[in-house]
């Protein structure tokens, strides 16, 4: 794994743009709305430029770990601040920037408590980042703790549908997950016998037995895989969705969960690729199930909110089955299919919180006839859950095409069960849209304001990646392709 | 000696267990500090038996000290106890039970 | 690729053609919502370029021997290789054509039909959008690209189907197309990642070739030709995902014309017609294919003989026609097939735009409202529906009689009495409902009198506007007849094209002629006369008419499907499972720690004497531990 030094630390800027925020968000005086607001805007604004000058300079042709920070840390414990780019987390730190920028503009309209939230969020952002650039095991951990307490306030406070009890349920489950990762972290430190937490010295093969490769890779596996939503470990997602304000539902179902999937990538796929081999076929038939699972408890749900949700849970399994493939193919789809879902849930979520700002409802009964009254959000919506069903021209399309080639070349049945998910997601979008958008206009919302360019502005970019990508998913895949042929040729 | 090491210990142990059922049975905070008391007497019976088995004279100069700290420590719980007894008209230890969850 | 472009006229000339449409839904979808004539004029300005483009792409290469292909690297994932490319050979130039100009009349015509519509520049949007995504997959030179282009063709089709969103019935129907034919993709996906991993090429001129035979065991092709057909059996609603295509004709009437007639619907048979080698080389698919198309072809004719909708009976009949085009190319007639295919595109999408021109003006598609109210007195579209009546049932010297034939000879070819018969039997069928359709507008009763034309002059601007497509869609279906020779010479250049049955059995060919006659004659006695009863043969035996109406209860069985099996079963099933088993297990474990702390707490009784007798308690086990250990 060769490293390219950075000779101007890029990825602590992005932290430190993410810091900076927070402090002066921190700062400002509380009944200044208008100016915290803006603050957040400055700030995520420039945090989505810097990722976006991260990945254009992303060097394709050498590959190997970029804009390397070395710094170290607690010497007798061997932990350094380790922040490093990879093919694997270059596109989702784009997606965090992307995110956090979109969500900053979904919640323009937030009245209550803006600072509190505002400093929440920033918090949960920075933690987001610095997990997704850290080769540091430690550093990982408190990253991954750090992004996760600000939830819990997040949807306690501001959030919605039995917000305590979702606030409670998420943050128990998610931290029950660290609670499984955490030992098993320091099992990996004391089992290398090399007294560091370094990803990059830990990853060289022999470091651990065979044993110890499959016993650590189960427990990494199942804590990250709570986040991941991986079947049957999924439900807090739902719930934990359905409570959340706007934002927090874009950046919970189109970073976090992410986390959880790239958590089990650096971690249990990096260090225990044995166990990775060993354990495939478990992860290749829990993540079959969640996608056909997703789909079938989707089909029954009255609440948009709910619905999305477990859509998600659907194609979080589509991610797990690239990564549980151990091919080429399989990793370049899921670090696609991490990508490009996100970008189209957050869109999702982004439209569906606009409808409920206005309607004050989220039931699929109540409302109707949409594209009628509020004409622009239905069809960002609708745009939404064409992606959702793998309609080409966008992104999610060419991340499905691929997992479904990588599994279908490895677990043909599977693979199969797979695609035909695939009418059954349709089937699941198509109702929802039918229901929600067509139909004669609900008489009740008919005078409603439909969203204004500004605050449409945030789903716009949203739809703009997804056809970019649809378009020319060479961007993507040749940086992810850097980082996955190595991982793979690398393999005993 | 005249009465083996172990009937001393034994008798010690009786005593020791008569002050403990004393102690922890009874509904009467007086019959509490009773109970220490027999307790501690037990323990002296065993210092006893222990320096004439050893022939040394540490054991009972123990004693003696013990006597005295026994004395002491009655005075100061039988203050407690009145001071207790002051606030709430009751010797019943069952009452003093504000730790409870 | 600009200089390449400028040298090569044959890539200029296709990225034009295709790229003109595709900026034309662009720009509309944009900017110029709000402007409907200005959107208007965009698409129809970009189709009728495009044709040009096409057209001279076509003249410049009537006499190709070689196909001529330009593919790109799209990008690589690891084993997979995806390339993007044009393959422009006579079947592709023909389909491209076909599609651009049907685009073309029918995007003219809808400026008549769809005028005054609040959704005019959305409508103008769909279509331009569907036009590249058709003449697209008309020219793809990979299964995948095909299959790209396949899934947004079938998009275009949902958003112009439910285009009335209001309706109910609309939007539904919408979704039932997609669904199904979604259905058949599934297949069709799994078919094509079969084929990539055995062959690992998806270049159609690869797959067609003889090495690819060579390097797939039989087996494997005969598994991926059904699963790819099973696309085919969606996409060109063939038995048993047929009942979709008369569900929409819930969309506009052009729409119905250029989509679910011409275009695409007849993307499953070019999809076969560009895999015809591959397929070729498994008997028993090709068995099956027959089987299938035969099955559809009579089914539909069944279902068409009882319909009062004028566009259902065109449905219906489309279907059927789509089956015999399936049934000539799985027998083996290549050049049958896709002569069929090309004049059906012609008289079908002419039969729907003539009835357009009634349900504009009454509003109503019941064939004998159409009749009672005056339809016959409208010229144009009457003399171009008997035009193209005549074409549809096979009558001299209609196109149709000259595919029909090809067809039947192909069928006689394969000296089976069992497929001859069914030909014949769709001939038979195809003649009597063309004519009961005919005879009913045409030989109305209780006639009432109202005027057809009006005299305001811009309805007479709108109604030219749509006379004029149907005028030149039946000048092409009288001409295109007598074009068959000149055809196949252009289309059979390859050596893999064998078998396309030139010289037709007397037999056979004077058999289905005199059934053609006598199926206009019994439509003529039940419908026509003075004094008939105005009601078909099959009308009389009420279990056939139910069974026929009701699409041999096809919707049915799916209905019970979906709500049963799906909603009922799995769905519940999951859903229960996710409330109880699994929310409920966590619940049930959060309220478990609840309980037992609660239960624990009563060990804090604050009574001094227990905390004293687990003090002595504890010690002396410790002490004896200590002194026994």
């Amino acid at each position: 794994m060769n490293l390219t030094f950075a000779h101007f630390p890029f990825l602590s800027a992005i932290l430190l743009s993410c810091v900076t925020g927070l402090v002066l968000i921190l700062l400002a005086p509380g009944d200044r709305k208008g100016l915290i607001k803006g603050i957040g805007l400055v700030f995520s604004g420039i945090t989505l430029l810097l990722t976006v000058i991260l990945f254009c300079s992303f060097d394709r042709t050498r590959g190997g770990l970029q804009f390397v920070e070395k710094i170290p840390w607690v010497k007798p414990f061997g932990i350094s601040y380790f922040n490093a780019v990879d093919g694997f987390s270059l596109p989702l730190l784009l997606l965090t920037g992307i995110i956090f920028f979109t969500g900053v503009l979904t919640m323009w309209e937030l009245e209550e408590r803006v600072k509190e939230f505002l400093a929440f969020f920033f918090l949960l952002v920075t933690g987001v980042f610095g997990f997704f650039m850290s080769m540091d095991l430690f550093f990982i951990f408190v990253w991954y703790d750090v992004s996760l307490f600000p939830m819990y306030p997040l949807i306690a406070i501001w959030g919605g549908t039995r917000k305590e009890y979702g606030a409670m349920k998420l943050f128990l489950y998610l931290l029950a997950g660290s609670a499984l990762i955490l030992p098993t972290i320091i099992f990996l430190f004391v089992r290398s016998g090399l007294n560091t937490f370094d990803v990059v010295s830990l990853m060289q093969p022999g470091t651990f037995t065979s044993l110890d490769q499959r016993f650590a890779f189960i427990l990494l596996y199942l804590g990250f895989g709570i986040l991941a939503a991986v079947w049957p470990l999924h439900s807090w997602s739902p719930t934990g969705h359905v409570a959340a304000p706007t934002s927090v539902s874009m950046i919970h179902a189109g970073v976090l969960m992410k986390l959880g999937a790239f958590g089990i990538l650096r971690l249990a796929i990096f260090l225990c690729p044995e166990g990775w081999q060993y354990w495939s076929q478990v992860m290749a038939v829990l993540a079959a199930i969640g996608i056909v699972y997703g789909v079938l408890v989707g089909l029954r749900q009255t609440d948009l909110k709910y619905v999305v949700a477990y859509s998600s849970v659907s194609h979080m399994g589509i991610v797990g089955l690239g990564l549980a493939t151990v091919t080429v193919d399989g990793l370049n789809g899921a670090v696609f299919q991490m990508f490009a879902h996100g970008i189209m849930t957050a869109l999702l979520f982004s439209s569906l919180g606009y409808i409920y700002d206005r309607t004050h409802t989220r039931m699929i009964p109540e409302l109707g006839g949409m594209s009628r009254t509020m004409p622009v959000i239905s069809i960002y919506f609708i745009v939404g859950s064409l992606a959702a069903m793998g309609v080409p021209g966008f992104g999610n399309f060419w991340a499905e095409i691929i997992v479904f080639i990588a599994s279908f070349r490895t677990y043909p049945i599977l693979g199969a069960i797979a695609v035909a998910a695939l009418v059954l997601s349709a089937l699941f979008m198509l109702r929802v849209v039918q229901k929600t958008f067509y139909g004669p206009p609900n008489a009740h919302f008919a005078d409603l304001p439909d969203v204004r360019f500004g605050l449409g502005l945030p789903r716009l970019i949203l739809v703009a990646m997804m056809i970019l990508f649809g378009l020319f998913p060479w961007l993507m895949l040749d940086v992810i392709q850097t980082a996955s042929i190595p991982l793979i040729g690398g393999l005993p | 000696m005249i009465v083996p090491y172990g009937h001393v210990l034994i008798l010690a142990v009786m005593s020791f267990a008569v002050g403990l059922v004393c102690m922890v049975a009874r509904r009467n905070l007086i019959m509490l500090l009773v109970g220490v008391e027999i307790m501690m007497n037990g323990a002296a019976i065993a210092f006893v038996g222990a320096a004439l088995r050893w022939q040394l004279l540490t054991g009972q100069v123990f004693v003696l000290f013990l006597i005295g700290v026994a004395g002491a420590e009655v005075s100061v719980g039988l203050v407690l106890i009145v001071a207790a007894y002051r606030k709430t008209e009751s010797l019943d230890p069952d009452t003093y039970n504000l730790l409870k969850w | 690729m600009i200089p390449a472009l400028i040298r090569d006229l044959n890539l200029a000339l296709i990225v034009t053609a295709l790229s003109l449409p595709l900026l034309s839904f662009g720009v509309i979808s944009v900017f110029t919502r709000p402007h409907p004539r200005v959107s208007a004029a965009i698409s129809v300005g970009a189709v009728t370029s495009a044709l040009t483009a096409v057209l001279w792409l076509f003249a410049m290469n009537r006499h190709m021997h070689q196909p001529i292909a330009y593919a790109g690297r799209w990008f690589i994932s690891g084993k997979v290789v995806i390339c993007f490319g044009f393959l422009l050979d006579p079947t592709s130039l023909l389909m491209l054509t076909l599609v651009a100009l049907i685009s073309c009349l029918v995007q003219i015509y809808s400026l008549g039909y769809m005028a005054g519509d609040p959704g005019f520049s959305r409508y103008y949007a769909f279509q331009s959008l569907f036009a590249w995504a058709m003449m697209s997959l008309s020219v793809s030179s990979s299964l995948l690209q095909l299959y790209v282009f396949w899934e947004l063709v079938g998009l275009s089709s949902y958003l112009l189907i439910g285009f009335w969103y209001e309706k109910f019935s609309a939007s539904q129907a919408g979704k039932k197309a997609f669904l199904m034919t979604r259905l058949g993709d599934t297949a069709f996906l799994i078919g094509l990642f079969m084929v990539l991993i055995n062959l690992g090429d998806l270049n159609i001129l690869a797959l067609d070739s003889a090495g690819a035979a060579a390097r797939m065991s039989p087996f494997m092709i005969t598994a991926s030709a059904l699963l790819i057909f099973g696309g085919i059996v969606g996409k060109s609603a063939q038995f048993p995902l047929l009942t979709w295509l008369p569900d929409a004709m819930e969309g506009p009437t052009p729409v119905s014309a250029l989509l679910h007639s011409a275009t695409m619907v007849a993307a499953g048979v070019y999809l076969f017609l560009r895999l015809f080698p591959f397929f070729s080389h498994s008997e028993s698919a090709m068995t099956v294919f027959l089987s299938i198309s035969t099955v559809s072809m009579l089914m539909a004719s069944t279902m068409a003989m009882v319909q009062r909708d004028i566009k259902k009976v065109l449905a219906y009949s489309t279907i059927s026609q789509l089956g015999f085009m399936i049934m000539a190319l799985s027998a083996g007639g290549y050049f049958a097939g896709a002569f069929h295919l090309t004049t059906h595109a012609a008289f079908k999408s002419l039969l729907f735009l003539c009835a357009g021109v009634w349900i504009h003006h009454y509003g109503t598609n019941d064939l004998f409202d159409i009749g009672r109210r005056g339809g016959r007195r409208a010229r144009v579209p009457m003399v171009c529906l008997i035009v193209g009546a005549g074409a549809l049932s096979g009558v001299p010297p209609f196109s149709g009689f000259f595919s029909k034939e090809a067809i039947m000879a192909t069928l006689a070819a394969l000296h089976n009495p069992v497929w001859v018969a069914a030909g014949l039997a769709g001939a038979f069928l195809t003649a009597y409902y063309t004519f009961r359709m005919v005879f009913i507008i045409l030989f109305p009763r209780d006639t009432e009198g109202e005027p057809h034309a009006d005299a305001a002059g811009h309805k007479r601007t709108l109604d030219r506007l749509m006379h004029g497509p149907l005028i030149v869609l039946s000048v092409i279906t009288l001409a295109l007849g007598f074009f068959k020779e000149p055809l196949k010479i252009f289309l059979l250049t390859r050596q893999e094209f064998t078998g396309s049955g030139a010289v037709g059995h007397s037999g056979v060919f004077y058999g289905s002629m005199a059934l053609v006659f006598v199926g206009v004659a019994v439509a003529w006695f039940e419908f026509g006369r003075k004094r008939s009863p105005r009601v078909g043969f099959v009308e009389r035996v009420p279990f056939l008419k139910a069974l026929f109406s009701n699409r041999w209860y096809l919707d049915y069985v799916y209905h019970k499907m979906v709500k049963t099996v799906l909603d009922g079963t799995f769905s519940r099933l999951s859903a229960e499972n996710e409330r109880l088993a699994i929310n409920g297990g966590l619940d049930l474990f959060a309220r478990f720690t609840v309980a037992s702390g609660r239960v624990l707490s009563f060990l804090q009784s604050g009574i001094l004497r227990y905390n004293l007798m687990v003090l002595f308690a504890v010690v002396t086990v410790l002490i004896l531990f200590f002194w026994i250990g």
